[in-house]
């Protein structure tokens, strides 16, 4: 157990160290100055003694490992660098915007994983039947769908056609709502974004749950529970789901980097304003240190994650408890 | 032992079918589109018409011309995008699976680590930097897709590796050069070619991705570069989405699902252990 969690420990900090050290070199090693990088395009309308400050202030006359000493010191006290356009710390933009992607991608990756379970269950169990056949198909088409395409359409239909849901935004500005009033506006413009992140993350959840339960119908056991005269249903809950749920934690995490992406580029369809449209806000405005903070705090959060489903899978499988 | 069977073949010809089909259309483009996709042949935002089956774009270009001539750049860069992939996961794969110890250690974590790193924002960030080229494109998708190709060829070689022929050549003293080329690659090169199918797909999907983002190529439209235009003239909130915004769209799913059909049928022919 302690050796298990080492192993996972050493990678993810391997994958922090990864970041951070990418962060620190791209701006350095791109020809140029790497104040354009740092500081802003304007480089060449600043007087002398500007960017002999901002040289010093980056520490960028001295050695380079000294440089990432200074870069390490400030990111262990949370500054993330200051945003070219907007003239605010990286760190308090990426506050404001890090709560809407949470909740949108926290909540289709619950339900995400919910239905694709439920439906790769259904499907495993009528194994070659039309209902399996056509799932397969279903699922193999929504996987090769690029997802901000499905979400442009869902606007096109839904929310500029039907007008059933606003177009783009997290809530109305300046409505005033408060209590019950705002959480149902938030609602409303959170469903369709949710629903095209929802949709794209459910085919990988289904096609591992009914791999996954295919091969825990071929067990022993479950010939052994239907002998033993246990029904159908409870041979399908209790024997092979429970069991068949295992693969699944596992690809979730594996999956996330794949949902965050996928949010990435819903959120910029539908201005919705979290992290990833931030991402793409700071490549329009080619606002480097937001770029790299936003890849950062992303970063960051997969790793929590990650950590959090480990904490997690003792709990679904008792022999991770057993076996230290 | 199952009433039904998969129907490999049939998967197998529709997902060659859509492949072919895309790569004619790329090869005959200049004859089949009707005019050039960089030419102003019409009034800007014009609705389908006899002259423009797709209406024209922002700047009076014909639409169905910009989607054939398309064809060739997101083909081409998911093509050449899997290939350097491809190269580098089976490389890493041979070498990690035929070598073990130590070496296989570093490699597999190294590929832990890309595998844990959301992908798609690194890529935007190197992207950004690196500036918006149809080469940068490539070589960003090319060096961070490799690491499942990677895993999936060690497993092979690692089987490879027990069997007896191999250990029969390295009793008579052939040095491992001649063991990896003349014995390991040739049993690995077949999977790798369905790996290389399976990841060209998901170079096209995730070009189309980084082109909607507008860190695409700006002087070769694909079919991602055409959402971005219609994303930004706000295509999708007019009528204009039928024929701007649609079109695109299936033709992305179209290839990628012809490569992921492609893939998972050479998957099965060429790897007896899936079948049934």
């Amino acid at each position: 157990m302690a050796r298990f969690f080492a192993g996972k420990g050493v990678q993810y900090a391997l994958v922090l160290l990864f970041a951070v050290t990418l962060n620190f070199l791209l701006p350095r090693l791109m020809p140029g100055s790497p104040l354009v990088f740092l500081a802003g395009e304007d480089v060449g309308f600043m007087t002398a003694a500007q960017r002999a400050q901002l040289t010093e202030a980056f520490g960028l006359d001295r050695p380079l490992w000294r440089q990432y000493g200074i870069y390490l010191a400030g990111l262990a006290r949370g500054d993330l660098g200051h945003s070219v356009q907007q003239g605010r710390p990286v760190a308090e933009i990426i506050l404001g915007r890090v709560g809407w992607t949470l909740m949108l991608v926290g909540i289709s990756l619950v339900l995400a994983t919910l239905m694709g379970v439920a439906w790769g269950t259904a499907a495993a169990w009528r194994r070659g039947r039309p209902l399996d056949v056509g799932s397969l198909g279903a699922a193999m088409l929504l996987h090769s769908t690029p997802s901000f395409w499905l979400g442009m359409i869902f606007i096109a239909v839904f929310a500029a056609g039907m007008r059933l849901f606003p177009v783009f935004g997290a809530m109305t500005p300046g409505a005033g709502l408060h209590g019950w009033a705002q959480a149902a506006n938030v609602a409303w413009h959170l469903a369709l974004p949710l629903a095209t992140l929802t949709l794209i993350t459910i085919p990988d959840m289904f096609l591992i749950m009914r791999y996954s339960m295919l091969g825990v119908l071929g067990e022993q056991y479950i010939a052994t529970a239907r002998s033993k005269g246990v029904g159908e249903r409870g041979v399908m809950f209790r024997h092979a789901m429970r069991n068949a749920l295992l693969p699944v934690s596992t690809v979730f995490m594996l999956n996330l980097g794949y949902i965050v992406s996928g949010a990435t580029v819903i959120e910029t369809v539908f201005s919705y304003p979290g992290i990833g449209r931030l991402l793409f806000e700071a490549v329009l405005a080619r606002d480097y240190p937001v770029l790299q903070g936003s890849f950062f705090v992303i970063t960051v959060s997969v790793i929590a994650a990650n950590i959090a489903a480990d904490l997690l899978y003792p709990l679904l499988d008792p022999r991770v408890r057993y076996a230290r | 032992m199952s009433r039904f069977r998969w129907p490999v073949g049939g998967v197998g010809v529709i997902g060659v079918a859509l492949l072919a089909a895309l790569v004619l259309a790329g090869v005959f483009a200049p004859w089949i589109a009707p005019y050039r996709p960089d030419e102003t042949t019409g009034s800007p935002f014009s609705p389908p018409s006899r002259a423009h089956l797709l209406g024209t774009n922002d700047v009076g270009q014909d639409l169905l011309s910009e989607l054939i001539f398309g064809v060739r750049i997101s083909l081409t860069i998911g093509f050449l995008a899997a290939a350097v992939s491809i190269s580098i996961g089976t490389l890493v794969g041979v070498v990690a699976g035929y070598f073990g110890g130590w070496v296989d250690a570093v490699l597999m974590r190294l590929v832990d680590v890309i595998l844990v790193v959301p992908f798609l924002p690194l890529m935007i960030l190197l992207a950004a930097y690196l500036g918006p080229s149809f080469w940068n494109i490539i070589l960003v998708i090319g060096i961070l897709v490799w690491a499942r190709p990677a895993r999936v060829i060690r497993a092979q070689v690692l089987s490879l590796k027990s069997l007896d022929f191999v250990d029969a050549a390295r009793a008579l003293g052939v040095s491992s050069g001649r063991i990896l080329r003349r014995h390991v690659l040739p049993g690995v090169l077949s999977l790798s070619l369905a790996q290389f199918i399976l990841a060209a797909g998901t170079a096209i999907l995730i070009e189309a991705s980084l082109s909607f983002l507008g860190l695409g190529d700006p002087t070769a439209k694909s079919w991602g570069s055409t959402l971005y235009y219609a994303q930004v003239r706000s295509a999708f909130l007019s009528g204009a989405w039928k024929w701007w915004v649609l079109p695109p769209g299936l033709l992305i799913t179209a290839a990628v699902l012809g490569f992921a059909f492609t893939g998972f049928a050479l998957e099965e022919i060429l790897n007896p252990r899936l079948r049934r």
